[in-house]
């Protein structure tokens, strides 16, 4: 068998699939998205701009999604830094092993359960209550955006931690050693070397967090109380409630066309910083 | 350093302790305490349509891994050395799965499949010769292609990172001695990327059974465990979604610890 | 079913199903001492063939798939169904008819029986989503006993589509220990200038358009079926003002109202009858401007794959003992009168649940319109995006 008939059978069923499952709804999904609503919901084919030129009315959901995804990822970041630092550095090498896997063990359960439970947790009979017990107020914490950035760094942690935790294990302890005989204080060498060195990490981690953000649903809709909306919670009432097919077709190219956007900006950015590509690869 | 650390851990198990400790609640109410029961376990495991759903979760989850695992290693061998406008398809295409979110993905999976239904069932009544045509519908196939999907892209991502750091001169040499491409690919090939086929597997399979957002727009009339969890919330909250996140967390971690003592036997 | 639990007093059995649905028996209790269980075993034991595999594979088979409303079904009944017939109840609970339309739309629903609301059934019988009912296979639906004001809906040019299922009220729930002396909100004008005063934060809306935005133009004394572009601005400006105030916004308030998160809620009559029932606090108030009166209905979907269940289960859940108990589990009236005759009298006093002829006068019916207009389902996803 020639080498080109060999590669074009190996790739037939990915190039299928692809098309079939990717392109094709991709192209139905614009094509809708220039159609209008029928009288009882779902499309009715045109071509028109009114759907896009209507994206205003779903301003605030895209502005909580791009205020709200960069917030959670940065505070994913702050709060997995150390956590990724103490393994890579601190922590005991017999206790490595068990410390990680306990990272990612509740990454195990799905994030619906793991919401859930903070639906108890914030809601009136947990941590109000109890603050209301010593004497502190009696905060109303469920359905805030509070509540959805504690669920965002609850379930997106371990992600974060992982890739930061991978590039600080692979940096070269002599460097440290080095800094440190050359007489640099530690604040230093953690500025000029570690952190620098571990920013392939960082960017994958960010990457990774901020891109599930952004199609994120399920933790506004458990711990925002229908009142904190992303664009993932307009898209599905859009689609499962009030059944106007055009303008969700409109809102979710809009989503996408504002990721790619970030994603390429981004990536165009930590390349230049970072230099080398290969540890700033998406997975 | 360390009581930091200590916070964090305390942070990601008090919520996972307290969905544990409620699924041992005798009362019927998740929120207050009233008792030590393991009722819900049993009426759990004996509710047909929690079973039902880990069924179709579990069976979803290994055939899109499967698909996907199989394809996206066939692409993966193939396109180092693919040029051209189809090399633009194939990176073009991988890059939009991977990045496009699933919300996005559901929707479009949703509405194509269902405008594509709208066309093809009348057709196919028009050429069926009996009485009752079959109906195209939404259901384990398209929940299971369109998992498979973003788990396809994530295997060629993955295996194509290893087959590019592979010993190319082995499979030279395998061929100079005479080995058909099917030796080579089994005897050679499929021994250096192995690893990165069963990571990507397990990743995929990881994905669909824990994906809600998918199979909430495209399952049709099938009900996957997230879905089911998804739908108990809004039922009414009971111990017994507390009892499903302890059992599938247990079951997980034993998985790990036995995965672990594995590849731990193997490295000895 | 027709055993009448002759065995203990009426109130006993009140009394007994308040401490079972409280926890504070065994569901196993319960059963005994109200003899609902024997009743089941001696059914089961006296019919052996409607139990067991040989009815399972000949009969209405192993399930039925439902899509109803929260806090809404007495599951002791549906475990008696599943006992007696083989087919277990696999239930959905949806919070608008909106959205339980949009997924009959979007096709492969699995749905058998499903439960529309008075003003959508023309709707679903004009998109061909809804069957229309074979009546022989009904028994026990008996349409002389219905009140016919609630009834009728489900008839669509003259073929039968749907059968009543109860009634009821959409007022909102107050959770009285909290007004702080205040004199408790008798208007929907109240509700919202409470929502966004003294109880900011504390209030829930259904997330459901047709109440929603209803009782937001019932502030301004338009009519709660109001298509008219200029009230629906008045209640959008309203809405957008009031959101920030807003607890929540969801229609199974139940859960955030008795954990005291939420103080006040638009509420149906059932919730607000099992509310108070467990938290006297909790009292129910119809809005003096208006508000809706409604009925649901019980109809069989279009595809429906287990027509035969869903058939059985309706005819089940029309039974008057099995619906009396139905009503006992979820305190919505109903239309049926032969059920009205099994239940309590103070139930039927009860002004929850049967209120003052003054307050029920002024409520309006949902109108087919709202369900259809554009502009309704746009301004609803815009309060919710906002």
């Amino acid at each position: 068998m020639r080498q080109g008939t060999r590669n074009a059978l190996l790739l037939l069923p990915a190039g299928a699939w692809l098309l079939a499952m990717l392109v094709l709804p991709l192209v139905v999904v614009l094509v809708f998205s220039f159609g209008s609503r029928g009288a009882a919901g779902g499309y009715v084919p045109g071509f028109g701009l009114e759907n896009y030129l209507n994206l205003g009315s779903r301003w605030q959901a895209f502005q909580n999604t791009m205020t709200l995804a960069p917030l959670g990822t940065l505070i994913c970041l702050i709060v997995a830094y150390p956590l990724a630092y103490y393994l890579a550095m601190r922590a005991p090498r017999r206790w490595k092993t068990l410390l990680l896997v306990l990272v990612i063990v509740p990454f195990w359960t799905s994030i619906l359960i793991r919401s859930y439970a903070w639906i108890y947790l914030l809601g009136g009979q947990g941590i109000p209550s109890w603050l209301h017990a010593v004497g502190l107020g009696n905060p109303r914490l469920i359905n805030t955006p509070f509540a959805v950035v504690i669920g965002i760094v609850y379930g997106y942690l371990p992600l974060m931690v992982f890739p930061v935790y991978v590039s600080l294990e692979r940096l070269d302890k002599r460097l440290l050693e080095a800094a440190s005989d050359l007489g640099a204080p530690p604040w230093r060498s953690f500025l000029q070397i570690t952190l620098p060195m571990s920013m392939p990490g960082v960017a994958t981690g960010s990457m990774l967090v901020f891109i599930l953000l952004m199609g994120e649903f399920l933790i506004p809709a458990l711990l925002g109380g229908g009142k904190v909306f992303f664009v993932g919670n307009a898209l599905v009432d859009l689609f499962l409630q009030s059944r106007n097919w055009p303008f969700g077709a409109a809102v979710a190219v809009s989503l996408v066309a504002v990721m790619l956007a970030i994603v390429a900006a981004y990536m165009r950015f930590t390349r230049r910083f970072a230099g080398s590509r290969d540890d700033v690869s998406l997975i | 350093m360390r009581l930091y650390a200590l916070a964090i851990y305390l942070f990601l198990y008090i919520p996972i302790g307290i969905i544990a400790l409620f699924s041992f609640n005798a009362g019927r109410h998740a929120s207050q305490f009233t008792g030590f029961s393991v009722q819900w376990y049993g009426k759990t495991l004996a509710n047909p349509f929690v079973m039902e759903a880990l069924k179709t979760s579990l069976t979803v989850a290994f055939l899109s891994a499967t698909l996907a695992t199989v394809a996206g290693t066939m692409a993966a061998l193939a396109l180092p050395s693919l040029k051209g406008r189809m090399r633009l398809f194939f990176d073009a295409a991988l890059y939009v799965a991977v990045m496009v979110p699933g919300i996005v993905i559901g929707i479009a999976t949703l509405i194509a499949l269902v405008t594509v239904f709208d066309w093809v069932n009348p057709l196919l009544a028009s050429l069926w010769p009996g009485a009752e045509p079959p109906q195209l519908g939404l259901g384990l196939g398209s929940l299971v292609l369109a998992h498979g999907l973003f788990a396809m892209a994530l295997v060629v991502i993955i295996v194509r990172a290893r087959v590019a750091g592979m010993d190319r001169s082995l499979i030279e040499a395998s061929a100079d001695l005479g080995a058909t491409p099917w030796g080579t690919f089994r005897q050679v090939t499929l021994p250096q990327i192995a690893p990165a086929v069963l990571a990507g597997f397990l990743l995929s399979f990881t994905f669909s059974f824990d994906d809600f957002i998918i199979a909430f727009f495209v399952a049709g009339p099938n009900t996957t465990l997230p879905i089911y969890v998804f739908s108990s919330i809004r039922r009414g909250v009971t111990p017994e979604i507390n009892a499903i996140g302890t059992m599938v967390m247990a079951v997980s971690l034993i998985l790990l610890i036995i995965a672990q003592g594995m590849l731990q036997r193997r490295r000895a | 079913m027709t055993d009448r639990n002759d065995q203990i007093s009426r109130d006993t059995f009140i009394a007994e199903l308040m401490r079972y649905r409280k926890g504070s028996v065994s569901r196993r209790h319960f059963l005994g001492v109200t003899g609902l269980g024997a009743a089941t075993a001696v059914l089961g034991s006296a019919m052996p063939g409607l139990r067991g595999a040989a009815w399972a594979q000949e009969g209405i088979g192993d399930r039925v798939v439902l899509a109803s409303w929260p806090n809404y079904h007495d599951p002791a009944n549906f475990e008696a169904f599943a006992a007696a017939t083989g087919a277990a109840v696999d239930m959905n609970v949806f919070g608008s008819n909106e959205e339980m339309l949009a997924k009959l739309q979007a096709g492969g629903s699995g749905w058998d029986v499903f439960v529309p609301t008075n003003y959508t059934i023309s709707t679903y019988v004009a998109e061909g989503l809804i069957q229309p009912l074979d009546l022989s296979r009904i028994p026990n639906y008996d349409l002389a006993s219905f009140d016919a004001r609630f009834a009728e809906p489900g008839t669509v040019d003259g073929q039968v589509y749907a059968v009543s299922r109860n009634w009821g009220t959409t007022g909102f729930a107050v959770n009285t220990a909290m007004l702080n002396g205040a004199p408790k909100p008798v208007s929907w004008k109240e509700f919202w200038d409470m929502t966004m005063d003294a109880f900011s934060g504390r209030s829930m809306v259904h997330d459901y358009q047709l109440t929603t935005i209803g009782n937001a133009l019932k502030y301004f004394g338009y009519s709660f079926n109001s298509v008219d572009p200029k009230e629906l601005a008045d209640a959008e400006k309203l809405l957008m003002d009031a959101k920030p105030h807003l607890f929540a916004i969801n229609s199974d308030y139940q859960p955030s109202m008795r954990s005291g998160d939420a103080w006040m809620s638009v509420c149906w009559t059932g919730d607000a009858k099992q509310l108070h029932n467990d938290m006297p606090e909790i009292e129910y108030v119809l809005g003096k401007e208006g508000g809706e009166l409604w009925s649901d209905f019980l109809a069989i979907a279009k595809d429906a794959p287990h027509p035969d269940a869903a058939y059985a289960l309706i005819n089940y859940l029309l039974d008057p003992a099995v619906n009396a108990k139905e009503v006992l589990f979820h305190g919505y009236p109903v239309a049926d009168k032969r059920v009205l005759a099994l239940l309590p009298p103070e139930m039927l006093q009860d002004p929850i649940m049967f209120p003052a002829a003054e307050l029920l006068s002024p409520l309006e019916f949902g109108a087919a319109v709202t369900l259809t207009d554009p502009n309704r389902a746009e301004l609803m996803a815009r309060f919710k995006a906002a």
